[in-house]
Parts: structure tokens; sequence; C-alpha cells
């Protein structure tokens, strides 16, 4: 008998397969795909305290195997997110996850306390790219991460995750200071920051210049970032970046990923998830696996 | 909604950079409604890795057939134009609000290039409504025009520009229009953005509806990523939110949207 189901640091999930925040909105449009109870969990797209418009379109721009977004953090508030979004997301069986950015520490604590324990877990979002103050501001130095970690964790009830930036010099020193100050859990990678310009207007494809790079493209950085981190830190990771097929999700939970997250695959899938979790169980049957942690963190280094 | 494959029944080049893609697909062309597009998948590899919004251009719901129009523009474009006739394509739709109809009104649809598009089916649903609905063409190019006999078998009149004076009149076809403004209630535009604004605003000179059917770039294509958003009116004043193209519009009363910002 194959159980998939899988403990992240209190967070019960029927599989490894979560959506990635800011890819999945609230889940109601994929939600009209497949039945939303087949995902392990859905990471909700970044809260705020406020409503957000975010930033001016284009925010979007192809590169190899990738995509550059610069969306900005657009979202209807949390209080919007608990009257609205919560409700529809709370007739599926499945983990939802509300990923939260602020301004500052107090906006997160604040946010953290509206949550109280009605999701099943909060992710720290402390490595946006595309917002001015807050997102990636809080999440490239370890003592900022310290600070912010340890000062919402006194206002979270439900298991706290830590976004990890791959915008930095050494990722296992920010998923140590995370850890430290009290983290339940780690997740990464978010985008990279990356450009893309338009040589026939000399201009940048995005409207922001600047944005997020995610899909297969960073899949290499993504894994080894999240190998590195899993040997450095005791608290469970959900691996992320490039995941496109049950292959590359194996790849995550053989470096030693204990959930992983779909993002950009869905753009092009939607069911991606879905099939990514079939995957995973079938490789499980052929080599005869019966729990995720029977080949989680199994990679045989050279 | 949606995601299947679908058997391309012919994909050729109808003049120079502007190909016509017929694909048969009952479940859509049952679905499917003027104004509204699919997403595509234009090529089986991560190399061109988004898929690609095209507007529907004509549909047989009869025989199951949905036709599209598109410009080559880059990588996907050029994906696309290279699927062989037999061979399914990966889709997403039909996706988004289409044009809505008002009966008993006197129309005019405004396209610019490739943006004629999504305005042939709606034109053949203006003259196939009940009571038929009056509509006028009014067709803009650069230099290269297509699809004129079409729109005229559709439409009353059907006008035509181009910018170099190598067919119809030459310069902007929102020049000509302007002049017949006063024959029209209702407008219904799809082009470059400059050529809709002008639309529109003539349109508000003489409190005429317009609708205006955007283009922006899209990830998702159903509403979850954000991405393809255009600024929209919100309450009182100045107060704009970021609306969705994809399932907001692509279609958008003229006056809820600011096309200029």
């Amino acid at each position: 008998m194959i159980n998939t189901s899988t403990n992240l640091a209190g967070i019960k999930m029927k599989s490894p397969v979560i959506t990635a925040s800011g890819t999945f909105g609230f889940g109601r449009e994929y939600g009209s795909f497949y039945d939303l109870s087949l995902l392990g969990g859905i990471t909700v797209k970044g809260l705020t305290l406020k409503p957000r418009e975010g930033n001016k379109a284009p925010r979007i721009a192809e590169a190899s195997a990738s995509i550059l977004n610069s969306v900005g953090l657009q979202n209807p508030g949390i209080e919007v997110f608990l009257d609205e979004e919560l409700p529809f997301l709370r007739q599926y069986d499945t983990a939802v996850i509300a990923n939260i950015a602020g301004n500052t520490i107090d906006e997160y604590c604040e946010m953290a306390e509206r949550l109280g324990s009605s999701v099943d877990g909060i992710e720290l979002n402390i490595s946006c790219p595309n917002v001015k103050e807050g997102g990636v501001a809080f999440g490239t130095k370890s003592q900022s991460v310290y600070e912010i970690t340890k000062s919402v964790k006194r206002h979270s009830c439900v298991p706290l995750i830590v976004k990890l930036s791959p915008n930095v010099t050494d990722i296992t020193e920010i998923a140590a200071a995370a850890q430290e100050a009290g983290a339940d859990a780690l997740s990464l990678i978010n985008t990279l920051l990356g450009m893309a310009i338009d040589v026939h207007t000399q201009r940048p494809m995005l409207a922001n210049n600047v944005g997020g790079l995610s899909g297969p493209a960073v899949k290499p950085v993504a894994l080894r970032m999240v190998w590195q981190v899993c040997g450095a830190v005791k608290i469970p990771v959900i691996g992320m970046g490039g995941i496109s097929t049950w292959e590359d999700a194996v790849e995550f939970i053989l470096a030693g990923a204990s959930s992983i997250a779909v993002g950009t695959a869905s753009f092009i899938d939607p069911f991606a998830p879905v099939r990514i979790t079939e995957g995973i169980v079938q490789y499980m049957e052929k080599y005869g696996y019966s729990c995720i942690d029977d080949f989680r963190g199994k990679l045989k280094v050279f | 909604m949606n995601c299947q494959k679908s058997i391309v029944i012919s994909n050729k080049e109808i003049c120079s950079g502007v190909f016509e893609m017929v694909i048969e697909d009952k479940c859509i062309a049952e679905k499917a409604a003027a104004g509204q597009f699919l997403h595509l998948k234009p090529v089986e590899s991560n190399e061109v890795l988004l898929r690609r919004p095209i507007s529907i251009h004509r549909l047989d719901r009869e025989k199951a057939l949905i036709t599209l129009l598109y410009q080559l523009k880059g990588k996907g474009t050029v994906g696309l134009s290279k699927i062989a006739v037999n061979e399914y394509i990966d889709i997403i739709g039909p996706i988004g609000k289409g044009f809505p109809i008002e009966s008993e009104k006197r129309c005019a649809i405004v396209g610019g290039g490739i943006g004629i598009a999504p305005l042939m089916q709606l034109t053949a649903d203006l003259k196939a409504f009940g009571k038929p609905i009056s509509c006028d063409a009014y067709l803009g190019f650069r230099s290269d025009v297509y699809k004129l006999e079409e729109f005229s078998m559709l439409c009353d009149k059907t006008h035509v520009a181009t910018e170099d004076g190598s067919f119809g009149e030459k310069g902007y076809i929102t020049d000509i229009f302007a002049g017949n403004l006063h024959k029209y209630d209702v407008i219904y535009t799809c082009g470059p953005k400059i050529m809709m604004s002008k639309i529109k605003e003539l349109c508000s000179t003489k409190k005429l509806k317009c609708y205006v059917s955007l283009e922006e770039k899209m990830g998702c294509g159903v509403g979850a990523c954000l991405v393809c958003v255009c600024k929209t009116k919100a309450g009182d004043g100045d107060s704009w939110h970021h609306s969705k193209v994809c399932c907001d519009g692509p279609v958008f009363d003229a006056e809820e949207v600011l096309l200029n910002d």
C-alpha cells in the first residue's frame, strides 16, 4: 500500500504536491479543471494587509525555458481573502497555506494574527523581487531574516514556513537564521531576479524593467539550493523552482525536500500538479516505496 | 474549463506574415462566442514555454470548425505556423468575455491590422441575429489587406484604408470613421492601442456605446497569474483597478477601461 501523505511541520497533507504561491490564484481558476482535493496543498497568491494593484503591464516575458514576471503582489488584501476566498478553498480536502508579504515587520505580524488558525500554515514571503519595500528586502540578510521570523512566529498559531530568496550569496546561512528564529519549515526557491530586452524597441520586456525568473531553466539552481539547505537545517523543506514533471519532483525529494511545489508548469499544463502526483505514485510503485520518507533525502552523493 | 488536443484541418499563409488556421473541435465550436480566444501551445518543447492567446476569427458550429487568424510576431506564432495539417494542437478554451450584442442598434466594427480577426465572427453573429442588425466595417491596414471579401459579404458597407495608399483610402481608418460617426449607435473595435484610443475618444464625444477588444501578454490565460492586466475604472473619480484581460475581458466597455495609462 502506497502512502503519499506528508506531515510538514504539523501541516498534514495527503500528498507532497503543493501549488506555488502566485501561480494558482486562490484556486478558483484551476478548480474548474480538476478537483482541488487531489492536491496536497494550495499556497495562495501573496497577501498584503491592504489590497494592492501591483505593477504596470507588461508583467510577463518569455526567456529560454523560462518566464520573467513582475506582477508586484497584486491581491485583494487579507480581509477579502478571509471573507471571500478562504471559504471557497475550505470546500476542498486540501491544506491551505497563506503566503503573506508586508512593508514592515508589524504588518507581517498583524497579518499572522488576522489569519489566526483559519489556515493550515503561513508562508512568510520575504523574497518577492517585484516590490520596492518589504519583500526581498527582508530576505537577503541573515540578521533581518532572523528578526522577522522571530517576530512573526510569536504572532502565528499555525506552522510558519519561511520562503527563501535565491538572490543571496549563501542560502544556507539564511536558512539557518530562519531555523534559529523558530521557523517550522522552509520553502525555496522564490524567483531569481532577471531581465529581458526587446532589441527592436531597445526597451526592457517588462514594464518594471526587471522581474522574477521561473520555469524549467531555474530548476538546476533550485535543486542545488534545496540540497544544500536540506544538509544545513533540520526543519522540513518545500522544494520548488521549475518543477514541471514527476521526475523533477522526485529529484527534489531525493535531494531532501519533504514536499514540492508546482508553479509555472500550471500555466502551460493546468493539470501539471495532478500528473506530477500520479508520476510520484508510479515511481514509488516501481521501486517498492511505501511512503515518501522511504526515498526522501536518499541521494547517493559522489 | 477545457484543455484538450484538437486536430488542425488547415494552416496556411493568406498574405505575407498572416496565417489562417482551421481547427476541428465540436466542444469548442459549440461553446465559443465572438470575441473569445483560445490559449494555444505552439511548440511541444520547453524552448517556447508559454501558450499563446489567439482570438477566434470564425466559427462554423455545424461543421465544428474554429478559424483563427494570426500574424507572425515571434517564436510562438512562428511555432504555430509550422503545425502541419492533421497534427494536433493543445488548446485551453474558449476563454474570456466576448462581444455583447445589442439588438436593434446600428453598428460599426473598426479593425486595425490583425485586430480585424475577432470582428469577423461578430459581424456574422450580428447578421444572423433574429432581427438582422445593420453593420458597417471600417478596416485599416499598413499596406497588405486581407479578408476584405468576407467582411464585404457580412457587412452592409466596408470601408478600407491603408497607410501607404496601396488599397482603399490613403491614411488612417479612424479618419474615415470619424466622418460617419453620426450613423451608428454601437461600435466594436480591435487593433493597435492608439487606434482604439482614438475610436474611444470619438465615441465618447457622441456618447456612443463602444466595446474594445484588448491584447496583453498572458501567462496562464485563465485568471490565476495576474500578468495580463489593464486599468479599469473603480468607483467614482479617478480611482482605478487592475482587471485581467484574459477573463474580465478581452472585450471591455470602452468607458470602463483606461487605454492611455
